[in-house]
């Protein structure tokens, strides 16, 4: 399929209408909250329809192409749209709206609404511009500037963890995109365009030394945000500090961006037959799989739950990883398919550990004996989310690891399959204790005798995403053959990187 | 008019005979005798401003007296050097004009017509050294200066004044003494004392090494202990100091270029002779040169008596002009020659600043004069920009001397003497800084003064248009730079330079 | 294509008549501030006359006086020179709205603009000077000029740091004048009209002397490591004097002058012949690890500044020591990125001081509240030093980068890379004690500075988000600093 080139001028106000929203509601910051609520949720809900409204254009085969601004003759922004962008987009935007209806109800009570929402919406701009940044310097332009507007969320708590795990995050971050800097200066001098084509922008004439340092320093840069095993150090900690709506996006799509990151190094700077000829990726392969495991078995040994969650993360990232590193078709789509799905996931049980926190000063795993029976809702939601998690058919998380799983017999490396099953094991060991707990314990005889259960339900506003999360994880999961979803923009995608 | 050639002998006569009349005319009334030395001096500035304008259109020229031609009679000659007569005149006038007011508050009453009369005294023998062709004259012409010098630095009377004044006279007579002896020893072995005729007649190589030498290093000695060069500058700190401070400005601007001059005049004997090697002596000059650039600024630093400070910068630049002498390559002499306007400029106008301060304060030490600025702004301005000046900060007169100087330690292969001079001249550049601080920045130490508002006019224009001569000079350098150039290409074509 | 005009001589009369008239006429609050604030404008618009020229290509000159034979008090205002001069006399115009603010209540404010007037002038002196002579000459001129300010105090850690400075400078200017006789007596001229006026065949050993005693005069101005020891104690001048005079004047004075020394003095063909820019490049790299790393401990803001605009400055000198176009683009817009983002913090310091009196920063715990604005401003300029995208540090890093690789030199890159890292490292925590460290009890009430400080700190701060957003153009610095490199090689 030939694809056609289409300016749109709907791709910058992609990036540029969730900041606008930010700056104008901050004079309503304190006369009319509820006006604020409603205009971010107005522009949000725009921005979640503008992504989505790219779809049929990129299945047709369109890819949407502007110039934003020219810095400098060398520096230039440049957005454009292809299928894994208007993928990781969607996916970006349409949790971002979920995050954002749930932090109406859950952040009522905290202080410093106003920051949290300007932040918020602005790291929303910023994370898509990563996703449908057209040249490596717009990428990495969004890239940096997106970890440094995700402090103020991280540290929002401002209690002595938190800012101990935001300078964490912060020292993390900043060295990757220093390493993600010199890649990117690196790539300018050795092919000049910049352009994220689907060949590929490397050659093997400069010699495959300077090659190697590009490819280890992009692939350690972005490794720190994809939390790739040993740079994963800020993940653990930045997670439980932040507030649960924003842990949820920070799992679900920002962990991601780093893998999305690693995508583009590998098909569209790099490019298939080059990486072949380097013959690097059974490395990155290798440490993948270690991460996939490692984070896993550690996850089981955490009783924070958002701790566990987020080793989890750690975890489901290493996945996607190892799906790109072994350079094969469906591998890859199965790579797409479980940012997309692994956000939802993710994000469903964060909102949820949210819930618990707010609703039931639950912070751990020990404490949840018998929560489900006070919060039925909320822990449907998780038990979904988390049997998705493991790879029970027909939810999500089933669909990708199956084309994972595909992807490892093509790429004749069965050994990845065993990390594959033995990951979905010990997710089912980290996560399913939880359920079991929640739904067969009796809660502890010291805590509240309150037996107005029903009562002890969140409210709708935090309630309602949460469940639409829950629900997208089967949608993706029963209806993933139809055209639209995740996985028919991942095999387009595919076939773009691998004809 | 310009080359009427009476003008020669006019410009030493007048104020010889403007002196010796001063009491006379005066008859004990101070006022009448500034007036009448103002006049005479005016006089005398005219025939030296014709004599410079000739000088620049026609190159050097001569007047014999009585119509005996040299090497017989008695002969004056205009060179280029000679026109340092202009900045005698120029600060003299200057001098005499704030003397008025300045003396009736710094001398008794029937002191004040001998003080002008010392005064032309001096500047005749300033005059007469510059202008005069033999040997002999310029010998007499010394010591009227000298001896109305030491008069000078004693007419306060005061025992300080004296000691200073005594001091300076035991150096100055073992320098005449020199002088004399070298000037007989020259006479003797060639016959003349037309200093031309001299030249010529050492350069037929008719007189043997020996003498020649003995003179040269007699002369050379005599001359140094004028100039104040290291080590043999110990007298004029004190007599600069005490020295009321016009003619602290003259001896220190002036007199003791005189020196310089006079070593000037010794090259222009020896170097077209060319029966010396020279460049021993070139060498010694350089290091002694280098040696007071450094002593004067280091003992400088040390002072609390502005006036006693300003003297011992006088000692470090004149180890600049020596300096520059004894490089002996064009540029070397053109900004050494040039100095001797400049710095005279620079240094007349510390001097008459830092007395129209002591005139209306009374103090004289860094530590009481705190704060002075508030009270006479446009004084000590002009002392910042002198001080400026002196440290060679361009665009000022003092940069160009630093600048040619310099130029000519790399011209003549020396650079090491070129990085010398110009981190010497940041020593400087540490004591002036103190100066200003404390006349700006500091706190009063005695508030009674900031009423007493700037020194009387008469007093304060002389101070004005040297400080701002030696802003304009710099500006203007390649005028004295292209007038003085042809002369020092004179001086130095035998060495084939 | 050269053109007599006499701009580039009333650029810098402009402000020398300004001092002048604040020297006669400082008495009256009303007329001193009138003087200072019109001859800004009209200086500003002087210089921005010129720009339209000098972008196409045409140099403005003019010949005021023989200052001895055969040096002309000459000036001239090439691309490079139009970039300094526009950069200072910019920011000129703005810190004299924030100097009338912040100086109410000092002393002696005649004596304070008056002579800040007088070291702009000297400033863009050094912008348009046509030779080495009539540079070296407002060089000097702005040693002088700025001792008073450096002094202002009146105090005994003042007078202290005012004898550093000068020690230091006038040591510096000495090493210019030596290099500038050598160059006159070797070459015969000092012309900086040209892409060099020194030739191998003048000894490779004189040449070597020459650099290093150029490098080291300016260097000091430029505050390369270890010449560096003064700018961090004349940190006790009042605001405006730290902001404008030692984050923009005279530090960039100095690497203004290795610019010139590189690129017009020696040129980049003979440098390259001669190899002595790589010593330059490591001493420019080691001033900048080695400067940050003592930044990060630095408690009192000012003191944090300099350290960090030692650092800064040396990726001027980094880049011009690359000797390739891509570095030269970097050093030579470095010129404007650092001034603004530099002197948007200086100002903060300054309004947080004369709002809060607080100077230290473990004191600014909560102040992003109190000065929402002010704190706003100083992030923005603080992303622009860690080099985040979208900002003016961006830029030069961005074009630094490409230069080290283009000459081959990655351990440079990873200097750069390391110390963008630095630079976090001690502009966040400020940034964090501001907004996130709120002791606890302290009740948020909005105390911003007074207008005159606080415009023109978001006025650079927005030309801080300019400068990295709209460096295309033209008009803006950066289009003019591609006109220099254009010249100087030769494309």
């Amino acid at each position: 399929m030939e694809s056609q080139l289409t300016t749109s001028l709907v791709t910058p106000a992609m990036f540029l209408l969730p900041i606008l929203g930010a700056i104008a509601v901050v004079p309503l910051t304190r006369t009319s909250p509820k006006a604020r609520a409603l205009g971010l949720g107005l522009a949000c809900a725009v921005t979640a329809a503008l992504s989505m409204s790219f779809i049929p254009g990129v299945l047709a085969g369109k890819i949407y192409e502007t110039h934003v601004l020219r810095l400098t003759p060398s520096i230039w922004m440049f957005m454009r749209v292809d299928a894994m962008g208007a993928l990781f987009g969607t996916t970006i935007s349409v949790l971002w709206f979920l995050a954002l209806v749930y932090s109406a109800g859950y952040m009522a009570d905290e202080h410093r609404r106003g920051r949290y929402y300007t932040f918020f919406m602005l790291a929303l701009g910023w994370t898509l511009g990563v996703a449908y940044a057209g040249n490596l310097l717009t990428f990495l332009i969004f890239y940096e500037l997106f970890s440094i507007l995700t402090y103020p969320l991280v540290v929002h708590e401002e209690t002595p963890e938190a800012m101990a795990a935001g300078a964490k995050y912060v020292i993390y971050i900043l060295i990757g995109g220093s390493l993600v800097l010199l890649a990117v200066v690196s790539t300018f001098f050795l092919a000049g365009d910049q352009t994220l084509t689907a060949t590929g922008l490397l050659s093997l004439e400069k010699g495959r030394t300077p090659l190697l340092a590009v490819f280890w320093c992009f692939i350690v840069g972005f490794g720190v945000k994809a939390a790739l095993f040993p740079l994963h150090g800020w993940v653990p900690d930045a997670h439980p500090a932040a507030p649960a709506p924003f842990s949820a996006v920070l799992s679900g799509v920002m962990v991601a961006a780093g893998s999305f990151g690693i995508m583009r190094v590998v098909f569209n700077v790099f490019g298939v037959k080059l990486l072949r000829e380097l013959g690097v990726m059974p490395y990155l392969a290798g440490i993948a799989a270690f991460t996939v495991v490692f984070a896993a078995i550690l996850a089981v040994r955490q009783d924070n739950l958002k701790r566990r969650l987020a080793y989890s993360t750690i975890s489901q990232m290493g996945y996607v990883t190892l799906g790109v590193a072994l350079l094969g078709p469906l591998a890859t789509t199965g790579a797409l398919v479980h940012i997309a799905n692994h956000a939802f996931m993710k994000g469903t049980l964060f909102l949820c550990a949210g819930l618990l926190i707010k609703r039931a000063c639950v912070t751990n795993v020990s404490q949840m004996n018998g929560t489900a029976r006070r919060m039925p809702w909320t822990m449907g939601a998780f038990a979904i989310a988390a049997l998705g998690m493991i790879g029970t058919p027909p939810l999500s998380g089933f669909v990708s690891k199956w084309y994972l799983g595909l992807g490892m017999l093509e790429a004749d490396q069965p050994l990845y399959l065993v990390i594959l099953l033995g990951g979905a094991l010990l997710a089912a060991v980290y996560l399913l204790p939880i359920v079991y707990v929640a739904y067969f314990k009796a809660p502890p005889a010291t805590a509240d005798v309150d037996e107005r259960s029903e009562q002890r339900e969140a409210p709708a506003s935090m309630l309602v995403p949460t469940i639409v999360a829950a629900s997208l994880t089967i949608v993706l999961g029963l209806a993933a053959a139809v055209p639209g979803l995740p996985v028919s923009l991942a095999r387009l995608t595919a076939t773009g990187f691998f004809r | 008019m310009v080359s009427w050639p009476q003008w020669l002998s006019l410009v030493a006569l007048v104020p010889l005979v403007g002196a010796v009349t001063t009491p006379a005319v005066s008859r004990g009334r101070s006022r009448v005798a500034a007036l009448w030395a103002l006049g005479v001096m005016t006089v005398t500035s005219f025939a030296a401003l014709m004599l410079i304008l000739r000088v620049a259109r026609e190159g050097p020229f001569s007047y014999p007296f009585g119509g005996w031609k040299s090497p017989i009679g008695i002969e004056f000659r205009f060179d280029e050097f000679s026109a340092s007569i202009g900045i005698v005149c120029l600060v003299g006038w200057l001098a005499v004009l704030y003397s008025q007011r300045y003396v009736e508050h710094a001398l008794e009453e029937p002191r004040i017509p001998y003080y002008y009369t010392l005064l032309l005294l001096n500047f005749t023998g300033m005059i007469g050294f510059a202008v005069t062709g033999d040997l002999f004259n310029l010998f007499v012409f010394m010591e009227i200066l000298s001896l109305s010098s030491y008069a000078l630095v004693a007419i306060s009377g005061e025992r300080t004044a004296e000691m200073a004044g005594f001091k300076y006279l035991i150096m100055g007579a073992i320098s005449s003494l020199m002088v004399l002896f070298s000037i007989g020893l020259l006479y003797a072995s060639t016959g003349s004392l037309n200093m031309a005729d001299i030249s010529s007649r050492i350069g037929d190589g008719a007189v043997g090494p020996i003498p020649l030498a003995m003179a040269l290093a007699g002369l050379t000695v005599g001359f140094m202990v004028k100039a104040a060069l290291f080590p043999l500058h110990i007298w004029l700190p004190d007599a600069h100091a005490i020295a009321p401070s016009p003619v602290s400005a003259i001896l220190s601007g002036l007199v003791v270029k005189t020196g310089l001059i006079g070593i000037l005049r010794v090259y222009q004997i020896y170097y077209g002779a060319k029966v010396l090697d020279l460049s021993s002596l070139n060498t010694m000059l350089v290091w002694l040169g280098a040696i007071s650039i450094v002593m004067g600024a280091f003992f400088a630093i040390f002072q609390e008596d502005i006036k006693m400070m300003l003297a011992y910068s006088t000692i470090s630049n004149i180890g600049y002009i020596v300096m520059g002498f004894g490089l002996a390559s064009p540029y070397s002499v053109i900004g050494g020659s040039v100095h001797i306007f400049n710095h005279a400029l620079i240094k007349a106008t510390l001097f008459l600043a830092a007395g129209c301060l002591i005139h209306k304060t009374g103090y004289r030490t860094l530590y009481d004069l705190r704060g002075v600025g508030k009270a006479m702004p446009l004084t000590t301005a002009a002392l910042s920009v002198g001080a400026i000046s002196i440290v060679g900060i361009p665009p000022t007169a003092g940069f160009l001397c630093k600048w040619y100087i310099a130029l000519g330690a790399f011209e003549a292969g020396q650079p090491f003497f070129g990085v010398a001079l110009i981190f010497g001249a940041l020593f400087i550049f540490v004591y002036y800084i103190r100066m200003v601080n404390s006349f700006y920045f500091r706190q009063p130490v005695h508030p009674e003064f900031l009423e007493v508002g700037e020194a009387p006019a008469s007093m304060l224009a002389p101070v004005l248009i040297l400080a701002s001569l030696c802003l304009v000079m710099g500006i203007l350098g390649r005028i004295p730079l292209s007038f003085i150039e042809p002369a020092a290409h004179r001086l130095l074509a035998p060495l084939g330079g | 294509m050269e053109v007599v005009d006499i701009r580039p001589l009333l650029a810098p009369a402009i402000s020398f008549a300004c001092s002048g008239l604040v020297f006669v006429y400082g008495k009256n609050r009303l007329w001193r501030n009138f003087w200072s604030l019109s001859a800004a404008v009209i200086k500003l618009g002087v210089v921005m006359s010129m720009l339209p020229g000098a972008l196409r290509g045409d140099v403005y000159v003019y010949k005021l006086v023989d200052f001895t034979p055969g040096i002309g008090l000459g000036f001239r205002a090439d691309a490079l020179g139009m970039l300094f001069a526009l950069v200072s006399s910019t920011l000129w115009v703005l810190t004299i709205i924030y100097a009338i603010g912040y100086m109410e209540p000092e002393h002696e404010k005649s004596r304070f603009f008056g002579f800040f007037a007088l070291s702009l002038s000297c400033t863009v002196g050094i912008a348009f000077a046509e030779n080495l002579l009539t540079m070296f000459l407002f060089y000097e001129a702005l040693t002088i000029a700025t001792y008073p300010l450096v002094i202002h105090e009146e105090t005994p850690e003042a007078f202290r740091a005012g004898r550093k400075y000068l020690i230091h400078t006038l040591t510096g200017g000495a090493f210019v004048l030596i290099a500038t006789i050598v160059t006159f007596q070797i070459a015969g001229t000092l012309t900086l009209s040209k892409p060099g006026i020194l030739d191998a065949s003048m000894g490779t050993q004189t040449l070597t002397w020459l650099f290093v005693a150029l490098i080291a005069g300016f260097g000091v101005k430029s505050a390369i490591m270890p010449l560096h020891g003064w700018l961090p104690e004349a940190m006790v001048a009042p605001t405006p004097v730290s902001a404008l005079l030692h984050a923009v004047a005279v530090v960039k004075a100095g690497s203004f002058g290795i610019l010139r020394t590189i690129y017009n003095v020696f040129g980049i063909a003979l440098l390259k012949e001669l190899g002595l820019t790589n010593w330059l490049a490591w001493i420019a790299a080691f001033t900048i690890i080695a400067a940050s790393f003592i930044a990060l401990f630095q408690d009192h803001l000012k003191r944090r500044l300099a350290y960090s605009t030692i650092s800064q400055l040396s990726y001027i000198v980094l880049g011009a020591s690359m000797l390739n176009p891509a570095a030269a683009t970097a050093a030579i817009a470095h010129i404007a990125n650092q001034a603004f983002a530099k002197i948007t913090m200086f100002f903060v310091a300054g309004a947080i001081q004369r709002t809060t009196g607080k100077t230290h920063i473990h004191e600014f715990q909560g102040i992003g509240y109190r000065m929402p604005w002010t704190m706003g401003a100083f992030t923005v300029a603080a992303l622009s030093f860690i080099g985040v995208p979208l900002f003016a540090g961006f830029v030069t890093k961005w074009y630094l980068a490409l230069g080290t690789l283009e000459a081959g030199a990655w351990p440079f890159l990873i200097v750069l890379i390391a110390s963008s890292l630095l630079n976090a490292g001690y502009w966040l925590p400020i940034v964090y004690m501001a907004y996130f460290k709120v002791p606890p009890g302290t009740k948020m009430h909005v105390e911003e500075a007074r207008p005159t400080l606080l415009i023109p700190t978001l006025i650079c701060a927005a030309y801080v988000i300019l400068l990295g957003t709209t460096a295309q153009v033209p008009l803006m610095p950066f289009s003019v600093a591609r006109a220099a490199v254009r010249f100087v090689f030769g494309m």
